[in-house]
């Protein structure tokens, strides 16, 4: 047997024996409580937008809309003309997971469909349907989240029902712009991720 | 070693630094505050996400097998490590498997813990802390200060003095935005070429599989995407059954730790990226032994979001470094008595009792009643430094006579008005040490209740 063998066979042991000690040392079962039902007032689709908005400029987000007539692709043409579209599939294509990290440094901005926003605080839930490589909505400078605006629900009790994390390889909600305040509780904005977001809502 | 007390004492001797500190966390209380008040349903979720944490301590090992098994079906290497050297050694071994060189880390506090970095150095390993706050005091060779906030014991001066010296920032500047920018470019080099990204894991979710990292800054998603081996470790009580029950946890974590509505990025992963690697690595190292201890198994619920750290008036009066372990504040003290009972048995005595950690904690740990189990299986096992048992014996026939706890309180309300400030602030009183006496009240609360109890009767 090499080392190699020897050290994944102890942790095997290990397995074992911290299940076994946990089994010794466990309190009587306490029963799983059921799903959570908190506040269950009716919510306005007006009252969820405001309130959507709000906790997004919150959390450092910037918010656009074209207006009713203007539809979205002219609306993306002329406020965003650099930037890698994810919702293009021949875009999607050359950024696969393929590409190299040399490439993905580069990206400016870059526009994401979301799937949905929570009102309470401002995520949006995204995953790799929407994008095709994973890095991609981190490595961007600046960052474009088109929402429409009946997608969303009222708080993350609402948001997770609607996931299926059985089904997601990878999945985040992201509420803001990359930001820290490590340095002396100082807000920044553009730590590691994005230093910018904007919510395209629409119709 | 030195003990609470003296570490205190010695960080309050920079009174104008120990002030600063004390607003700067109490200003993350005001906005925890705020953030709770926000949620109607405030108390229903604490008492829901601790249900939820009693459940699954009661089931610990079955729901650990679930997640195992989902986690292999996804693809994923798990892996079990009983203590800090075998976590260590796993970690090294998955490096070494990979011919890795580069790693970079999100943070987690169990390899502070098991002093990962440290072991790793040692076997010509390094690892970039890629959280700008750890960053910052990486470069300054310390641990972490707060659990959530890790160099909230620096000013702005003191980073900009570092970076001047590690990243060749301008001297003299020492603008946030500047220095955040300086660090931005710093650590985005170090994503790019990483072998390897470790991150810690916030929850574990047993029906998936899937491990939940929350961070503002974006780092742990910079590491695990760009990087082909990602590594993830956990607690064995990181674990939560099921999805929906992080709808509730994501709800109290971020208004608890920073009082903000949800950190910016909440990251799911499941799977490995295609061509990529994917590891769990669980770690016991004491838990096990923890939940058998059935007084103070209540503090493995914990989420770690420092809460109880920003709201105590002696961690906040005392800083992260003086109480000597990894986990510092209310939880740090009761966790470190755990493993070392005897040499961190002083930890017990760094809390006022004043209970407002217990009313903050998100997931309902009664931290302060088990600060004070603690002292009371301390003093059976005498196990208390001789001068403290003393005065203790004193307090325990005072308080358990009602007639001499009658005199002695007419008697101390005599002496703090009487008697000259000297014999208070004695060597002898530790007690008086940093202290200032209250107002003595004329009378005591059981004095004037009898009197105005009796008027009001009349009335
Ligand atoms: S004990 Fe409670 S308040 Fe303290 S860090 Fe843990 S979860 Fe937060």
């Amino acid at each position: 047997m090499n080392g190699k063998d020897n050290k994944q066979n102890t942790e095997m042991g290990s397995r074992q024996t911290i299940i076994e000690r946990i089994r010794q040392n466990k309190p009587e079962t306490k029963p799983l409580p059921g799903s959570f039902t908190g506040n269950q007032e009716p919510v306005s689709k007006e009252q969820l937008s405001v309130c959507f908005r709000e906790s997004l400029i919150k959390a450092g987000a910037e918010i656009a809309e074209p207006d009713g007539n203007e539809g979205l692709e002219p609306y993306k043409e002329k406020h965003f003309p650099e930037a890698v579209d994810l919702t293009d599939t021949a875009v999607r294509k050359k950024y696969s997971s393929e590409i190299s990290k040399k490439e993905l440094e580069k990206t400016g901005t870059v526009i994401i469909e979301g799937q949905f926003g929570v009102a309470e605080n401002g995520a949006i839930w995204l995953d790799e349907t929407n994008f095709p490589n994973r890095l991609l909505p981190f490595i961007a400078e600046r960052l474009i989240i088109l929402l429409n605006k009946e997608n969303i629900v009222s708080n993350m009790h609402g948001a997770y029902r609607k996931i299926d994390l059985r089904n997601t390889g990878f999945g985040v909600f992201i509420s803001g712009p990359s930001k820290t305040a490590d340095i002396e509780q100082s807000l920044v904005y553009g730590a590691h991720g994005a230093k910018r977001l904007t919510i395209v809502l629409f119709d | 070693m030195k003990g609470h007390a003296a570490k205190a004492r010695q960080f309050l001797s920079d009174n104008e630094r120990a002030d600063w500190q004390d607003k700067a966390l109490w200003a993350v209380r005001q906005k925890r505050d705020v953030a709770a008040g926000s949620v109607r349903e405030w108390e229903q979720l604490r008492e829901q996400a601790s249900q939820i944490k009693e459940n699954v301590l009661s089931n610990l090992d079955n729901y650990l097998l679930q997640f195992e098994q989902a986690a292999i079906q996804n693809g994923v290497q798990v892996c079990w490590a009983e203590d800090d050297r075998q976590f260590n050694e796993t970690i090294l071994r998955i490096i070494r498997d990979h011919q890795a060189q580069k790693i970079v880390k999100s943070k987690s506090m169990l390899t502070e813990e098991c002093g990962l970095n440290h072991f790793l150095e040692k076997e010509g390993i390094e690892v970039v802390d890629t959280d700008l706050g750890e960053r910052i005091i990486q470069f300054r060779n310390e641990p972490p200060s707060h659990i959530v906030l890790p160099a909230i014991h620096l000013k702005r001066e003191e980073v900009g003095e570092l970076f001047h010296e590690k990243l060749h920032t301008e001297k003299g500047n020492s603008d946030p935005t500047y220095l955040t920018a300086a660090a931005r470019v710093h650590l985005r080099e170090k994503f790019l070429e990483a072998d390897i990204a470790i991150t810690g894991v916030n929850f574990a979710v047993a029906e998936s599989g899937t491990v939940v990292v929350c961070t503002n800054e974006g780092n742990a998603d910079m590491g695990v995407h760009a990087a082909p081996v990602q590594i993830h470790c956990m607690g064995i009580e990181k674990i939560i059954p099921r999805t929906e029950d992080l709808g509730v946890f994501t709800r109290l974590l971020a208004r608890s730790a920073t009082g903000q509505a949800v950190t910016t990025y909440t990251s799911h992963y499941r799977k490995p990226k295609p061509g990529g690697q994917m590891y769990i690595v669980i770690v016991d190292n004491g838990r096990s032994e923890h939940l058998g201890l059935s007084a103070h198994r209540n503090s493995l619920k914990c989420i770690r979001c420092g809460a109880c750290m920003n709201t105590c008036p002696v961690y906040r009066r005392s800083g992260g470094y003086s109480y000597g372990s990894v986990i510092p504040g209310p939880i740090g003290s009761i966790l470190a008595p755990v493993k070392q009972m005897k040499d961190k048995q002083d930890l017990t005595f760094a809390s006022s009792l004043c209970g407002s950690c217990s009313n903050v904690c998100p997931v309902k740990v009664d931290i302060h009643s088990q600060l004070y189990k603690w002292r009371q299986e301390i003093s059976e096992k005498n196990l208390f430094p001789k001068a403290k048992s003393y005065s203790l014996s004193i307090v325990g026939k005072v308080l358990g006579s009602n007639g001499m706890y009658n005199f002695s309180g007419k008697a101390a309300r005599w002496a703090l008005k009487n008697m000259p400030r000297r014999l208070i602030y004695n060597k002898l009183n530790t007690w008086g040490w940093g202290r200032e006496l209250p107002e003595v009240p004329e009378m005591s609360f059981k004095e004037w209740y009898k009197k105005n109890g009796n008027e009001r009767k009349r009335q």
